[in-house]
């Protein structure tokens, strides 16, 4: 059944097509796709991945990107075999989700932790993707770790996905912590150590401005460098970062006074006014990113310490979840390291390259004939 | 197409639920290919995430509607509004786009709801930000009329409103605000906010002790 | 033994054996207006020193105690030949360089106004060095002061000492800076140098035909001899650079420790001069190795040596270690490099800024009478330093200041000191740095013991404005090293006690976190690297 569906998708899409007959194809392998049965189509997993790969094209051809979305997920959840297997069609569905603007939906698919994959291609998109997602969801934090996992994936040549996943790292790293080290960790590929920050110039120096702490030169800096910004699509977010900016200036205000008057605020973070500053402040109240309560009275704003004494139920919650979390995962990393250790591959690599060593190795042991 | 989930949600009040309705019906019905967009509720899916304080969503949503549709939509437009003003953090501009439409019979009850519910939400805000706060600003926070400050007073204790500034409406909700331990000093015309403890429970579930056992026993090993 | 101390003190002051002393000067020497010159006997009278009431409380009284403040200088003196200790005797004894008549009033007078808050006495303060370093002070004074007629008298100076030596490049650099504006006396002098560079090449051509001569014998000894002239030779005429090869070379040929002493010596004098601090460690560790204990005076100078080069190397806390160190023994002997008036000053400014309380207490604090006697053992350790402090008065007062709190004071006399130290070859560097990190700590150090501190008063003690000293507060405990926070409202700092309990469960909720996010990175590494591995097999197969 598949095959045959297969191979007629594929003969009436070979040529040009109508978009007449592309929808009606649509509609069948979406019914089809709906009423399949996973044990069957997990029999032949390329036939039926590159029956939905025609089944997007078909359905961008329409320009109807919502068309495939459900059909899509359902696929997925069809065709892994747990959770934590990342499919060729995950990247496929996150790209529908981004067009039709379907971020919610997206997110579902994202907060799925994914160990195993098929595909390098495949993680790079599907972190590419689902980190658009997260920034445009404001999951800063989700981001961040999706757009990392890309930038320090191994990779023996550098990809344009790492290049423009490293653009966005910086500016989502900004925005989240306030700060960014050019350097990567030592476990990022040498090629991406090497060339990352050379493709990515403009970024890197923004950060850089940043770091100054400096409202009016990032925001020169910005104006002057706008066209680049917006011809990588990224001046929605490096606008974030010029506004996290004042948060972070503020942010750091609460460490070192206990309380400061709205027009001292406004003067330290080169705001215009004291009613602007108290906008800001109220406004990272609101969003818990500072605990401080405003005195309208005397103009004054007193930071408070974080409230929360950890006693409460819901902090043992999730405190509690947070350990189990940690211990399969660990348990998790020790099936791993064994499973690493036995593989007889890596074992002959390892052993081809302590080979003297080994020698030594075996005089150890006494001979006695 | 099936409205009768919706519906339901809708006449029970149970607002929370219309984004995710409203967004697996999308899906739903965009898969097998028909034409929704005519006639679907657009206003009530917009308000739907936006009850949910979900912006987000709301504009994209927003972004995803064919200009034709908004065109036709005054309603989808009003809606909107809505979440621009939540967007762009206009506190007293909310209030303005909820009473600057006059909404349709089955959207009105939604519009309320969440009038009612963001009134709850900046009364948490201020609670928690301010020491002390001019009548005139905690007014416009919370986005009284005339009549909803009495309705408002009621529930909440507050003896608010732009308008009622005098004495004597101050001295007539006196007693209640007391009560909540918010005071008004007359001459500066200026609110003392009186924090509420928040209670929170404590207790342990002897369960978490077999936990803890385990959790050494993972470390031990 | 301390109190038999005294009691001998005390009788030797009332009973002296030697009334009268005499003594040769050895230069012209002006004393209240009058010149004595140079070669005439000049006779002490010692009695009326020790009798007069400005140096002695009630001098006619017997009273030992009146030496327990100098107790320890005492302890120190069996060393009789130390010139160091002279010099502590009469300044120590307070007034007496006063007294008309007093030889030693030659040497300490000298001495004493150096580093003071007035204008920096020139003369004074190269009388203090010998050899290049003179002159290159004295350049740099030209070079780095705005006062017209001081350059002018720096540059003066530095003339006459270039002239008594052979380094005509130098002289041809200062006779350009002085550009005619000394008069005719000072001037360019073409047959000086052409004379000096004559002398100089024929003394080359001798000493390469001597060393030829040695080499060729194959005697260790003369080529190092001849190595060493050569360095001297090199340095002399202001080649520095070749000057450090040969003495470096004479390494080779080196056959008793004190050969090599001798050669880190010289290599850590020219380095020192090219600003090679790099060289100066090195050679000092050397020095250090060798297997025979080292006599004080060398001990004492490579201290010197290892001072300056960590102070260069902004290394103030090892700086002030190393100079803290450097023993009485050193005098004078070292002024081609250093004056005892410049470890004072170096170590002391070094140990204000980077010792913490209680190793500034340990280390530079019992040197004050008023601690003294509650730290007997310490003070035998640092007695050195303390005559060294003697030297300049006003660094000992500002770091007795400095740690009694009186905080204005000791910023007053940091001010006073500034315009001088920026003239001074080795500080100005670092001059600013010091001083900020002296004042942060002052910061620290007043805001320490307290719960809450009214900003108006600590203004006060800082000479200070209340809005400066906030801004210089919030600047600090953005650096975390005050832990406290402001209240701008009522000018109130708050010290902040950190709440352990909280600070460990967020501490630990976000290792937790982090530890799940790179397990869950790493896993997905390796999955991705096995699959890799596996892509390269199968297509081997």
């Amino acid at each position: 059944m598949l095959g045959s569906l297969s191979n007629k998708i594929e003969a009436c899409t070979a040529g040009p097509v109508t978009k007449e007959q592309a929808s009606t194809f649509a509609l069948i392998i979406a019914r089809f796709i709906s009423s399949c049965v996973a044990d069957q189509i997990r029999l032949a997993p390329d036939k039926f991945i590159s029956v939905c790969k025609r089944f997007k094209d078909q359905v961008l051809l329409l320009e109807e990107p919502l068309h495939g979305v459900a059909p899509m997920l359902t696929a997925i959840r069809k065709l892994q075999s747990s959770t934590e297997h990342l499919t060729t069609l995950h990247p496929e569905f996150l790209l529908l989700c981004l067009l039709a603007k379907c971020y919610r939906t997206g997110l579902s698919i994202l907060e799925e932790d994914i160990f195993e994959v098929d595909q390098p291609r495949d993680l790079f998109l599907y972190c590419y993707y689902g980190g658009m997602i997260c920034v445009g969801q404001k999951r800063f934090q989700k981001a961040l770790e999706l757009l990392h996992n890309v930038v320090t994936a191994p990779m023996s040549t550098i990809n344009a996905i790492a290049v423009e996943a490293y653009k966005k790292y910086i500016l989502v790293s900004l925005i989240l912590h306030g700060q960014f080290s050019t350097s990567l960790p030592k476990y990022a590929s040498s090629v991406a150590q090497r060339n990352l920050k050379n493709l990515c110039q403009p970024y890197v120096e923004l950060a850089n401005s940043y770091n100054n702490g400096k409202v009016a030169d990032l925001e020169t800096y910005v104006k002057a460098n706008e066209e680049k910004f917006q011809s990588d699509n990224n001046l929605g977010l490096v606008k974030q970062v010029i506004s996290s900016m004042y948060k972070r200036n503020i942010q750091r205000l609460t460490q070192t006074y206990l309380t400061l008057s709205l027009h001292d605020i406004a003067n330290t973070v080169q705001l215009n006014s004291p009613k602007e500053a108290e906008m800001h402040v109220l406004q990272m109240i609101q969003d818990g990113e500072i605990y401080a309560t405003i005195n309208q009275k005397d103009g004054m704003v007193r930071f408070l310490e974080d409230p929360e004494q950890y006693k409460t139920c819901e902090m043992i919650e999730r405190i509690d979840s947070s350990i189990q979390r940690l211990m399969t995962l660990s348990k998790k990393l020790t099936v791993m390291d064994e499973l690493m250790s036995c593989d007889p591959l890596y074992l002959a690599k390892a052993g081809r390259e302590r080979q003297r060593l080994d020698f030594d190795d075996f005089d150890t042991v006494p001979q006695k004939y | 197409m099936d409205f009768s989930v919706l519906n339901g949600a809708l006449a029970s009040k149970s607002f929370n639920r219309i984004a995710d309705i409203c967004d697996n019906l999308m899906l739903q019905v965009a898969a097998e290919g028909v034409a929704f967009q005519d006639e679907w509720p657009f206003a009530i899916h917009l308000l739907g995430h936006i009850y949910v304080d979900d912006i987000n969503s709301a504009r994209f949503l927003w972004k995803s509607i064919p200009a034709a549709i908004k065109e036709s939509q005054p309603e989808l437009v009003a809606a909107w509004k809505i979440g621009q003003k939540l967007w762009t953090r206009d506190y007293a501009g909310v209030y303005d786009a909820i009473r600057g439409f006059d909404w349709s019979q089955e959207t009105q009850v939604l519009v309320a709801s969440f009038s009612e519910l963001y009134t709850k939400r900046m009364f948490g805000l201020l609670l928690s930000a301010y020491s002390t706060i001019s009548i005139q600003d905690a007014a416009q926070f919370l986005g009284m009329s005339e009549d909803d400050a009495t309705n408002y007073i009621r529930t909440f204790v507050l003896p608010v409103h732009a308008k009622c500034i005098n004495l004597e409406t101050l001295n007539k909700f006196g007693k209640d605000a007391l009560r909540q331990g918010w005071t008004v000093d007359p001459v500066s015309q200026m609110l003392t906010v009186k924090k509420q403890a928040i209670v929170r429970e404590q207790k342990l579930d002897p369960g978490k002790l077999q936990c803890l056992t385990e959790y050494v026993f993972h470390l031990e090993h | 033994m301390e109190f038999t101390h005294m009691v001998i003190n005390e009788i030797v002051r009332a009973g002296n054996l030697v009334p009268i002393l005499t003594r040769k000067l050895p230069k012209d020497v002006e004393i209240k207006g009058y010149t004595i010159p140079a070669g005439w006997y000049l006779v002490v009278d010692q009695t009326v020193p020790h009798f007069d009431p400005n140096s002695f409380d009630e001098p006619f009284a017997l009273n030992p105690w009146r030496w327990e403040f100098f107790s320890f200088i005492m302890d120190g003196e069996d060393d009789a030949s130390n010139p160091m200790m002279e010099e502590m005797y009469a300044n120590g004894i307070g007034g007496v360089d006063e007294t008309p008549s007093s030889s030693s009033s030659t040497t300490t007078r000298k001495n004493r106004p150096i580093i003071s808050g007035e204008q920096l006495d020139i003369e004074a303060y190269a009388g203090l060095y010998t050899g290049r370093t003179k002159i290159m002070r004295l350049i740099f004074i030209a070079d780095h002061c705005d006062n017209p007629g001081m350059q002018l008298e720096a540059l003066r100076m530095a003339y006459e000492e270039i002239k008594k030596g052979e380094n005509t490049q130098l002289f041809r650099e200062a006779v350009q800076k002085i550009d005619g504006r000394l008069g005719p006396n000072y001037m360019m002098d073409a047959s000086w140098c052409t004379m000096i560079d004559k002398k100089a090449e024929q003394r080359k051509e001798k000493l390469e035909n001597e060393l030829n001569a040695y080499r060729t014998n194959l005697i260790k000894e003369s080529i190092r001899m001849g190595y060493n002239d050569f360095g001297d030779f090199y340095y002399a005429h202001g080649a520095l650079g070749d000057a450090f090869k040969s003495y470096v070379r004479t390494r080779d040929y080196c056959t008793t420790s004190k050969h090599i002493i001798q050669m880190c010596l010289s290599a850590i004098h020219v380095s020192i001069e090219m600003g090679q601090f790099t060289h100066v460690t090195s050679y000092v560790s050397k020095a250090e190795q060798t297997p025979e204990a080292l006599d004080p005076p060398t001990v004492a100078k490579l201290r010197c040596a290892a001072g300056l080069a960590h102070l260069e190397a902004k290394k103030y806390k090892l700086a002030a270690r190393k100079f803290l160190e450097v023993g009485p023994e050193l005098g004078n002997s070292y002024s081609d490099v250093i004056a005892p008036q410049d470890v004072a000053t170096y170590g002391g400014l070094c140990a204000l800024a980077s010792f913490d309380r209680t190793e500034l207490k340990a280390s530079i604090l019992p040197l004050f009478p008023s601690l003294l006697l509650n730290l007997p053992n310490k003070v035998i350790d640092n007695i050195n330093f303390r005559n060294f402090l003697e030297l300049v008065p006003e660094v000992r007062e500002l770091i007795n200041d400095f740690y009694s709190s009186h905080y204005a004071s000791c910023l007053e006399y940091l001010g006073n000191l500034r315009s001088n130290l920026l003239l001074d070859i080795h500080l100005h560097d670092h001059v600013g740095t010091l001083y900020d990190q002296i004042r942060n700590k002052a910061l620290i150090q007043y805001t320490h013991p307290f719960v809450s501190v009214d900003m108006r008063m600590m203004a006060d003690a800082f000479k200070t404005s209340v809005a400066g000293l906030e801004k210089e507060l919030e600047a600090l405990i953005t650096d975390n090293q005050i832990q406290a926070r402001i209240d701008s409202h009522n000018k109130i700092l708050y010290a902040r006690h950190a709440d352990q309990r909280n600070a460990t469960f967020q501490r630990v909720l976000q290792t937790g976190n982090e530890f799940d996010k790179d397990v869950r990175a790493m896993l997905l590494r390796a999955n991705l690297l096995k699959h890799d591995y596996n892509v390269r097999a199968s297509r081997k197969l």
